[in-house]
């Protein structure tokens, strides 16, 4: 009765994590922690993620497809094009604000959410891998710098 | 822009009071299910903590689940059976006693309004003395005729419903995330982010509210045991824990309590009326300690419900299911409260409706691409 409640893909989706940036370094058992707390939405291209202002409560992880990052209401023109393997929504997590932009599906696609009480609880309770996951985001946000530094668009 | 918190309206709170009360009729029904429940979901809450140590440790929730259980009833099977024979001899002293203990507490009910008698003209002349002794000894001699049949008959049928307890609380450790998961599976994208922030919030509510419940018990529990072993009442453990227990029931279950101390504190000491005054004056201090600083330390937390609201739906509750609606109605409550505040959040932002109905409108035109001429 309880495979009702357990549809999910749980090898596929330990590859899918193991392939985006923030969690290259851990180890197959640590990834198997994290993908049991990482929940699985499919975005129609077009469909909005998140909007620019509101109170952010998950981070987003890119498993296939692409997402644009947008001011509000200025779609044709994205901040960024993100593609498979990459993070998103981070900013208004760690910080507390709200949404810096707008995200939107840029084509059919596969997120993965990790919900704020999940993740920090995560960080909290396991040293090694909140350290390797800082360490990713520490490497994410340098290449963002790096990126504005030589003129190009955020990511 | 930055996001501003919603504050549910008269509206939401007038649907969560109903709701509240609509749920407390429909439990009062189902009450062999929802005792059972209840008592799992406090079990799950205590040991949830462990087993999610364990899952962030790598384990499966599966076999996290299955250790945990493993252990806890490994240590209570010890645990009763190391405390068989103290337990065994505090209640067969209480059973062989009962009758003494009654006529204990008769006897210092009878001094008590004796000497108030003595003192007071007019209680002298109302008789208040033979009128109230007179009426407890009718209720007391039918008493057996009139309900313990009934309460044998409930007994009876309530124990195979109480054996539910550790098989719900075994399967909310191993599959409560997997349901947690299949309903925010059917929750549409544009409202997934706040509907995991609602089930956050009735998790934490819920979590906060009974293991809040349990240091409450703990912390009366220790105070009473204490307080009675210092005035020399007997079995102070057992009855602290016993009234710490009854005192889930509110306003009832304190004044039950309080009772049993009385009576148990009158026969202990027959000559010295002061060690009942004494453990009344205890009852009275541990409960001020409760209401005032255990209660808003522990559970008061986890509910942010109006303190006088709070009382008034306690009252309310006790109306519509009599005592298990005193139980039921601050947990229900707090987590209906919830409930009503996130979907009064999710379901009145026009911007969440629309992007809603964008989806829908993207979807329409994926499945309909073929179709249009």
């Amino acid at each position: 009765m309880f495979r009702l409640f357990n549809t999910s893909r749980p090898s596929a989706l330990l590859q899918q994590l193991g392939g985006l940036s923030l969690f290259s370094e851990l180890s197959p058992r640590e990834l198997k922690i994290v993908a049991a707390l990482v929940h699985q939405r499919r975005m129609l291209a077009g469909e909005v993620i998140f909007d620019e202002g509101e109170e952010g409560q998950a981070i987003y992880f890119i498993l296939a497809g692409q997402v644009t990052i947008c001011r509000q209401g200025e779609a044709e023109r994205p901040i960024a094009v993100l593609e498979a393997g990459q993070v998103f929504g981070e900013l208004a997590l760690i910080d507390g604000g709200p949404r810096s932009a707008q995200a939107r599906a840029a084509s059919d696609c596969e997120l993965g959410v990790m919900f704020r009480g999940d993740f920090f609880n995560l960080m909290e309770s396991h040293a090694l891998i909140a350290t390797r996951i800082s360490f990713g985001l520490a490497r994410h946000y340098a290449s963002i710098v790096r990126r504005l530094a030589a003129g190009g668009a955020q990511p | 822009m930055s996001p501003q918190r919603y504050r549910a309206g008269p509206l939401v709170w007038a649907g969560v009071l109903l709701t509240t009360c609509l749920l407390l009729a429909v439990f009062q029904k189902v009450l062999w299910l929802v005792l059972p429940f209840l008592f799992a979901l406090v079990a799950y809450y205590l040991v949830l903590p462990l087993k999610q140590r364990l899952v962030l440790r790598g384990l499966s929730h599966d076999s996290a689940a299955v250790i945990v259980s493993i252990g806890i009833f490994t240590l209570l099977g010890l645990a009763m059976l190391l405390s068989a024979p103290w337990l065994s001899a505090q209640l067969s002293a209480l059973q062989s006693g009962g009758g003494r203990y009654l006529e204990g507490g008769l006897r210092f009910l009878a001094d008590t309004l004796a000497g108030l008698e003595a003192r007071f003209a007019f209680a002298a002349r109302a008789q208040i003395g033979q009128a109230v002794m007179a009426g407890i000894g009718d209720f007391i001699e039918n008493f057996a005729a009139r309900h313990l049949a009934d309460a044998a008959l409930a007994a009876a049928a309530w124990f195979p419903s109480l054996l539910l307890i550790p098989f719900l609380a075994f399967f909310m450790l191993r599959d409560g995330w997997r349901f947690k998961r299949f309903l925010s599976r059917a929750v549409p994208n544009a409202f997934f982010e706040r509907t995991l922030h609602l089930l956050d919030r009735v998790d934490r509510t819920a979590r906060s509210y009974f293991q809040g419940l349990i240091k409450l018990t703990v912390l009366d529990a220790v105070c009473l045991a204490l307080g009675l072993w210092l005035i020399g009442v007997s079995s102070p453990l057992l009855l602290g824990v016993a009234t710490a227990i009854l005192a889930w029931i509110p306003y009832v279950g304190s004044i039950a309590g309080c009772l049993l101390v009385v009576l148990v504190a009158a026969t202990d000491h027959p000559g010295s009326p002061s060690v009942a005054y004494a453990a009344i004056a205890l009852f009275i201090g541990v409960r001020l300690l409760d209401d005032f600083i255990f209660m808003p330390a522990t559970v008061g937390k986890s509910l942010e419900v109006h303190p006088l609201l709070t009382v008034l739906m306690i009252f309310a509750g006790g109306a519509v299911a009599g005592v298990p609606g005193l139980v039921l109605v601050l947990p229900l409550l707090g987590i209906v409260a919830v409930i009503g505040e996130t979907l009064g959040a999710v379901l009145s932002d026009p911007r969440l409706r629309a992007r809603h109905r964008f989806a829908k409108a993207l979807l329409q035109r994926q499945v309909t691409r073929d179709l249009q001429g």
